[in-house]
């Protein structure tokens, strides 16, 4: 899958990789890993498992089931990853990529039941999941991507921003959520359109953050 | 509108995964033979790829990071792994069963939660500890661990507890005698609030077990502490350095 905003691998004038470059980190730890160094599995779990658990808290609202998630990912990551097939997929957005389906599989088997997020009130349902952190809660890395991502939403209109965090933040279906906001679901779909296509224009800019 | 113009019109939602499920079924398929939307759905999938940290990050756990290494690597795959150090902790206090004055739990504020195990050295209350103590770890559905450094020397607190009789068996083993000034204190931590458990009596040279039931009151319980209070005075939450705390 090609990549948004990866740069291409740094060179010094000898011509050898700049390990300093975020291309050549990446590689390396994807490489180490790939040579099953369980000490690089767990500084990759150290650097993004708060993201992963965000992510996948965010849309179950049950702290059991995203660990549940995120064990499971990791798993997966460490007897699949090898040398090619997603290779030009950053490390961190295909660990997110693989958080966010495990977590709407996980929603959508909940086929019994009251939902959690139903017991939640539209507020605490905003704050719950794409709350900002605040300078002083946010000293580990990634950080600064997360200020970007909330920027672009911060610059979307209200009622697309909403329609957008209960879809791809909530997990909602959209018939979910225009029962939840009292629209009719065309206008959901319209809103998410709109959504989505500022966002594309915001972060695919993006450059990468390495674990 | 014909039907790939449906699907060209519904890329960029099926690829931020938030089409219902039926949709994205029929699209998933659809991928299958269509190269255009396919390689569409790619390009949209990566201008998207950091949108998931716009959520807030959850501090994970204690032991968790610990727990998803060892399951990632397959070494929690065997069950018995996962109980490896508490079986190692209770066939340690079986062995040495013979020798053992297992430490007295000090009940201090909540006297009908906390039960010392073994009161004396006779053959008769050892067994009695056995058998509470085995009883609770077979049927416990939680076991929490905290490793606690002090001094140089690494020890931990262990804690079976048991849903059906709500009593948990905790091992504190490996600390150094409490300084002259101070005293181990365990805490639960309930949902509205810390609540005073036991005074942990430590000898150095052995493990210290204990049995609890819960404290009273509506709270739920979320987890524990140990602390080392100040010798002075029992206040109502920890004045003093926290050393380990588990949540459940």
């Amino acid at each position: 899958m090609p990549t948004a905003g990866v740069p291409s691998l740094s060179l010094h004038r000898d011509g050898t990789p700049d390990s300093s470059s975020p291309a050549a980190r990446e590689a390396a730890l994807r490489g180490r890993i790939v040579e099953r160094d369980e000490r690089a599995l767990a500084e990759l779990i150290t650097a993004t498992t708060p993201w992963l658990l965000g992510v996948a808290r965010g849309m179950l609202h049950d702290t059991d089931d995203a660990e549940d998630v995120v064990m499971e990912v990791f798993r997966t990551l460490w007897n699949t990853l090898d040398g090619g097939g997603d290779g030009a997929t950053g490390l961190m957005p295909l660990l997110l990529r693989m958080t966010r389906q495990r977590a709407i599989d996980r929603l959508r088997q909940r086929t019994r039941g009251v939902r959690l997020v139903e017991a939640l009130s539209p507020g605490e349902q905003a704050r719950s999941a794409v709350a900002p952190v605040e300078p002083n809660e946010a000293a580990q890395a990634g950080w600064h991507i997360h200020r970007r991502v909330h920027a672009a939403l911060g610059a979307l209109p209200d009622d697309q921003r909403s329609a957008v965090m209960l879809a791809y933040f909530e997990g909602l279906a959209q018939s979910e959520i225009a029962a939840r906001l009292g629209v009719p679901l065309g206008t959901v779909k319209t809103r998410l359109r709109l959504a989505f296509g500022k966002l594309r224009t915001t972060l695919a800019p993006l450059k990468d953050w390495v674990p | 509108m014909t039907a790939h113009e449906w699907f060209i019109e519904h890329r960029t939602e099926y690829a931020a995964r938030v089409l219902d499920a039926e949709e994205s079924a029929a699209f998933a398929a659809h991928l299958a033979h269509c190269d255009a939307c396919r390689s569409a759905v790619a390009r949209i999938e990566a201008e998207l790829e950091w949108l998931p940290m716009g959520a807030t990050p959850v501090a994970p756990r204690p032991e968790f990071e610990g727990r998803v290494l060892a399951h990632a690597i397959g070494r929690s795959a065997s069950p018995w792994r996962r109980w490896a150090l508490p079986i190692g902790i209770a066939a340690s206090l079986v062995s040495g069963l013979a020798g053992w004055q297992i430490g007295q739990a000090k009940a201090v504020a909540t006297p009908p939660s906390v039960a010392a195990v073994v009161t004396d050295t006779t053959g008769r209350a050892q067994l009695a500890a056995l058998r509470d103590t085995l009883s609770i770890m077979r049927t416990a559905a939680r076991v929490m661990q905290a490793t606690i450094t002090m001094q140089g020397k690494e020890g931990g607190m262990v804690i079976f507890a048991d849903p059906v009789t709500h009593r948990w068996n905790v091992v504190v083993h490996g600390l150094p005698k409490a300084p002259v000034d101070g005293r181990y204190q365990f805490w639960f931590i309930r949902s509205d609030g810390m609540v005073r458990g036991a005074e942990v009596q430590v000898d150095p040279t052995r493990p210290m077990i204990f049995t609890t039931g819960m404290p009273p009151g509506d709270g739920e319980i979320l987890g524990a502490a140990l602390t080392i209070e100040p010798m002075e005075g029992q206040s109502a939450s920890p004045q003093g350095r926290e050393l380990a705390h588990v949540m459940l």
